[in-house]
């Protein structure tokens, strides 16, 4: 769907006309449509068949160094939306004690749309519905007592304005699934396993790649035989131990405990009443240890395949590869305009140069805030999975995550898994259950002692990553190697 | 009850494929949103949405669709376009190997009662000035921020079994304010709650904070060892870990399917201590309350565990249709969970003036199920966390993890305040659907596991 030029006109005509009254920036985005789609087969029972369509325009104002943000869904309702926005703004320039300025940047025109080869929207729903179907059928057993799979596709074609005369339009695309076995054990409790879509980082990311069995359905039949494995076995007991941590436990590892700390908003205590602040500060950059010196994390990654590559943010920045952490070294956050000129100006020095392209916004009623992109830690030079599990004396292997609770500045963090694999002196024994790891961030990852090469990185594909208020759920990617850190405290507490 | 045209659109459309046959439900959703998010001392957003959106279900034999449009309902057209895509995925549907339950009106519903003008139309200046009030008289030497979502919600839901409507317009408030010291790094909280804008009390707010900062201002943090505690619950906490208990516990859904920590009991069993008492109650006016939820069902009090003994599961129309059970009330929408007082006096200092040592945890941060079949939760205190010693208040505690089983904290339970307080749980993703819980203004439970504690606030 395009943007008719009688729109584009009366929303260029209002960023006008709205600067004539004392903006200093507005920005608009004008979502043609933004439409999902969710299939859900739950022990072979089809109990998700949903589409939702939406379409509208989010208007931000910038007055006295405040925002105001309106958003509308009635297409005949323009003009009232910028004049809300900037209302708001006034209203709330009136309690401004640190002024937003989101600093000059010259006009740009761009393009972006997400690669793919076939629209997840334009494949029939009937063909669909017999894919999912028939990985179903592979899932199914006696012994297995509930199973699902699901698809989700995405696609919003996406218009954006701003006053400084830049012109911005995508198309972003994206497609998640997950299939999950589960079965009661010795005790009686339910176990899992599970495995998501995932990518290499390249390739495309329409319907094709959720097709490729590589990167999904051949999974099937390995989850099966570890779940029949893990309902006899032993429970994992407490200990300090090393841990080796597969990309499916790896990127969670990475988003709640790198990701939310670095995040500049958050830093400058924008999220304390409610997804909290961050044990990072303004000063850490550059001199904060993050972790060893075998942890170098990237932003962006110039991944071409993710869900957190999308071109351009939601105020119209390009996106670009840089560091996060080097060799163990912070010295970098994730960020928006706003967000790097109030730091700046904090610190009394340049901490940031630029903007991170890090404004994102889940739905055109959303006001952009500072999102993870792509958040990697780059591959090492300790080898394969098989290597690291060589090196490693008293240890175990952990994938998928059960769940997950981080410490409100993200200081500490508690994470059950799915599956363990006992390692001692050098070789995989047996499987765990009930496996648990917790940890401090500062110490956990100056304990990093082993970093898998690139045959062990892909990226974990996150669709669910909530923040913000009003609250926004935001997609984006995490490419992983296998990971080990050491003298960790596993299992729990008798 | 049609209320306007949007509502005489979508009753045209029901008549007209009711007659084709279609087993069908509309769902209108309305909401009028508005949100004041402050940062650093200023207002760092003022937003407001006006947002309608409509759902419609169709069933087909053992098949189903749904789809959901965002947009105002002007036309006949604009319904019928979009039941279409309904029907048409139902179509396509593969058969489910049960029959799914149609959603029908059980008796019309016409609610307003926790309707406020007022707070619908407040005005954002309102909201920014008393910010303002609040930093000037606690002092701008503190970091503030907080946000107050304030707004209303109409819904207006039909189906084809019936002519039958059933409508609900109410508002709702979530303020909440946090301090940070900007170099000690602590963070203080007051938050507020209701349907009606008088509900909000800018001085209550105020004095909120002047009670607990000499106790943060004059003391250093305490660290806590890993170990058992007596600890008390504050109410946001407690709403928190007992809302978890529920979803885990007491849903159809997780029941059934053995993955909650009552799978191995049954109606009847004792699951908790005999103190407890837990009800869905919506009547209660400490939460948003809701006469009917989203299958159409009548919604009435619900008894979940009285004196510590499991009494009913809830069952949404999915799980009821998939099992074989009655409809109780709980699809979709909102829940009035509500947590019996107990004969402690309201006052937390004076009800354990003569239990020695407790920690008290009025919120708990990111609260997790490490286990759900064993009822294993893990969470983090947050905001207004203090070390209590014969009465008194000794300091603030650094964050500390609990991880601990819901059998374990609440079948030790020895003191429950008399006092219920209203603990708003709504969020704000997607669709405005306000939830609130009643409960008591503490709890302090026994031998509780305190398993990680940082360094700092």
């Amino acid at each position: 769907m395009t943007l008719s030029a009688d729109l584009k006109k009366q929303i260029l005509q209002n960023i006008d006309r709205v600067g004539t009254k004392g903006a200093e920036y507005t920005d608009a985005r004008f979502y043609t449509n933004d439409d999902s789609e969710t299939l859900f087969l739950y022990d072979g029972n089809l109990e998700a068949n949903d589409t939702n369509f939406e379409s509208g325009l989010g208007v931000r104002v910038l007055y006295g160094g405040a925002w105001g943000f309106a958003a509308t869904s009635d297409a005949k309702a323009f003009d009232t939306c910028f004049e809300q926005a900037l209302q708001n703004a006034i209203t709330a320039s009136k309690l401004v004690r640190v002024p937003l300025h989101m600093g000059k940047k010259p006009a740009h025109t761009g393009k972006f749309a997400s690669p793919l080869k076939q629209d997840p929207f334009t494949v029939p729903l009937k063909e669909k519905l017999e894919f999912l179907s028939a990985i179903d059928a592979r899932l199914k057993e006696d012994w297995i007592f509930k199973r699902y799979v699901y698809a989700e596709f995405q696609k919003k074609n996406i218009y954006f304005f701003n006053s400084e005369g830049t012109q911005v339009e995508r198309s972003l695309s994206n497609v998640f699934a997950k299939m999950m076995v589960m079965a009661l054990d010795s005790d009686g409790q339910m176990q899992r396993r599970s495995q998501d879509l995932f990518t290499t980082g390249k390739g495309t990311r329409g319907y094709e790649m959720l097709t490729q069995p590589e990167l999904f359905s051949a999974h099937a039949e390995r989850i099966k035989d570890e779940l029949a494995q893990l309902i006899k076995a032993d429970i994992l007991e407490y200990g300090k131990r090393s841990v080796i941590l597969l990309p499916g436990q790896g990127f969670l590892q990475v988003h709640e405990t790198i990701g939310h700390p670095l995040e500049l908003d958050r830093i400058l205590g924008y999220e304390l009443s409610y997804a909290g602040g961050s044990f990072v500060d303004l000063d850490s950059f550059g001199k904060l240890r993050y972790g060893s010196d075998k942890l170098t994390v990237s932003a962006f990654g110039s991944i071409e395949n993710s869900p957190g590559s999308f071109g351009f943010d939601d105020e119209g920045t390009p996106e670009r590869d840089y560091l996060l952490i080097d060799k163990g070294m912070l010295v970098n956050a994730l960020s928006s305009r706003a967000m790097i000129d109030e730091a700046n100006q904090k610190a009394g020095r340049t901490v940031f140069t630029e903007s991170g392209g890090a404004a994102r916004a889940t739905a055109f009623y959303r006001a952009p805030i500072d999102r993870m992109t792509n958040v990697n830690i780059l591959p090492g030079n300790d080898g394969t999975l098989e290597d690291i599990i060589a090196s490693t004396e008293d240890g175990i292997v952990l994938d998928n995550p059960v769940s997950w609770s981080i410490g409100s500045n993200r200081e500490h963090f508690h994470f059950s898994c799915e599956i363990a694999w006992e390692v001692k002196n050098g070789k995989k024994t047996r499987i765990l259950r009930n496996p648990s790891y917790q940890g401090h961030t500062v110490e956990f990852y100056n304990s990093l002692s082993a970093v898998g090469d690139a045959s062990t990185w892909h990226v974990g594909q996150v669709d669910n990553c909530g923040k913000g208020e009003p609250n926004q759920i935001m997609q984006l990617g995490h490419g992983i190697p296998v990971v080990r850190f050491d003298n960790v405290i596993t299992g729990e507490r008798k | 009850m049609q209320k306007n045209k949007a509502h005489e659109i979508i009753c045209a459309v029901r008549a007209a494929a009711a007659k084709r046959g279609i087993d069908a439900t509309f769902t209108l959703h309305c909401e009028k949103s508005h949100l004041m998010r402050i940062g650093n001392n200023s207002v760092s957003l003022n937003t407001s949405e006006i947002l309608t959106r409509l759902d419609i279900g169709v069933i087909n034999g053992r098949r189903t669709g749904s789809h959901t449009q965002m947009g105002d309902v002007t036309s006949q057209e604009y319904v019928e376009k979009a039941l279409q895509i309904a029907v048409d995925k139902a179509e396509v549907a593969s058969e489910k190997d049960y029959q799914p339950i149609s959603a029908i009106i059980e008796a019309a519903v016409d609610e307003n009662s926790q309707y406020d003008k007022a707070l619908e139309q407040v005005d954002p200046s309102f909201k920014a000035d008393a910010y303002r009030q609040i930093i000037e008289k606690v002092g701008e030497s503190y970091n503030f921020s907080g946000s107050w979502s304030s707004g209303s919600v109409e819904l207006f839901m039909v189906s084809t079994a019936n002519d039958l409507t059933v409508y609900h317009l109410a508002t709702d408030q979530d303020f909440n304010v946090v301090l940070k010291h900007p170099k000690k790094k602590w963070e203080l909280r007051q938050a507020k709650t209701g349907w009606r804008l008088a509900d909000f009390n800018v001085n209550d707010v105020v004095d909120g904070f002047k009670k607990l900062l000499p106790v943060y201002e004059n003391h250093q943090g305490f660290k806590l060892e890993p170990g058992e505690y007596t600890v008390a619950l504050g109410s946001s906490a407690l709403a928190e870990v007992l809302m978890m208990a529920c979803y885990t516990g007491f849903y159809g859904r997780t029941y059934e399917e053995k993955q909650g920590w009552t799978s191995k009991n049954k109606k009847g069993d004792k699951v908790l201590g005999s103190n407890i008492n837990l009800i869905d109650d919506p009547t209660d006016d400490k939460t948003f309350t809701f006469g009917f939820d989203l299958a159409g069902k009548t919604r009435a009090l619900f008894p979940l565990v009285k004196d510590g003994v499991m009494q009913n599961m809830m069952y949404d129309i999915h799980t009821a249709a998939k099992y074989g059970r009655e409809l109780t009330g709980h699809t979709g929408g909102s829940t009035s969970i509500v947590m019996q007082p107990g004969s402690a006096l309201p006052d937390l200092l004076a009800a354990v003036k003569d239990m020695g040592r407790v920690i008290y945890i009025p919120a708990l941060h990111y609260l997790n199920m490490s286990n759900p079949s064993q009822g294993v939760f893990t969470g983090s205190s947050r905001f207004n966390a203090v070390l209590i010693e014969d009465g008194k208040v000794v300091g603030p505690i650094f964050s500390s993890r609990i991880t601990d089983s819901f059998q374990n904290v609440f079948g030790n339970v020895r003191l429950i305040s008399s006092e219920a307080e209203s603990v708003n749980l709504s969020n704000t993703y997607g669709r405005r659907m306000p939830e609130a819980s009643s409960m008591p203004g503490y709890v302090v439970a026994e031998k509780v596991k305190i398993t990680d504690s940082a360094d700092s606030f």
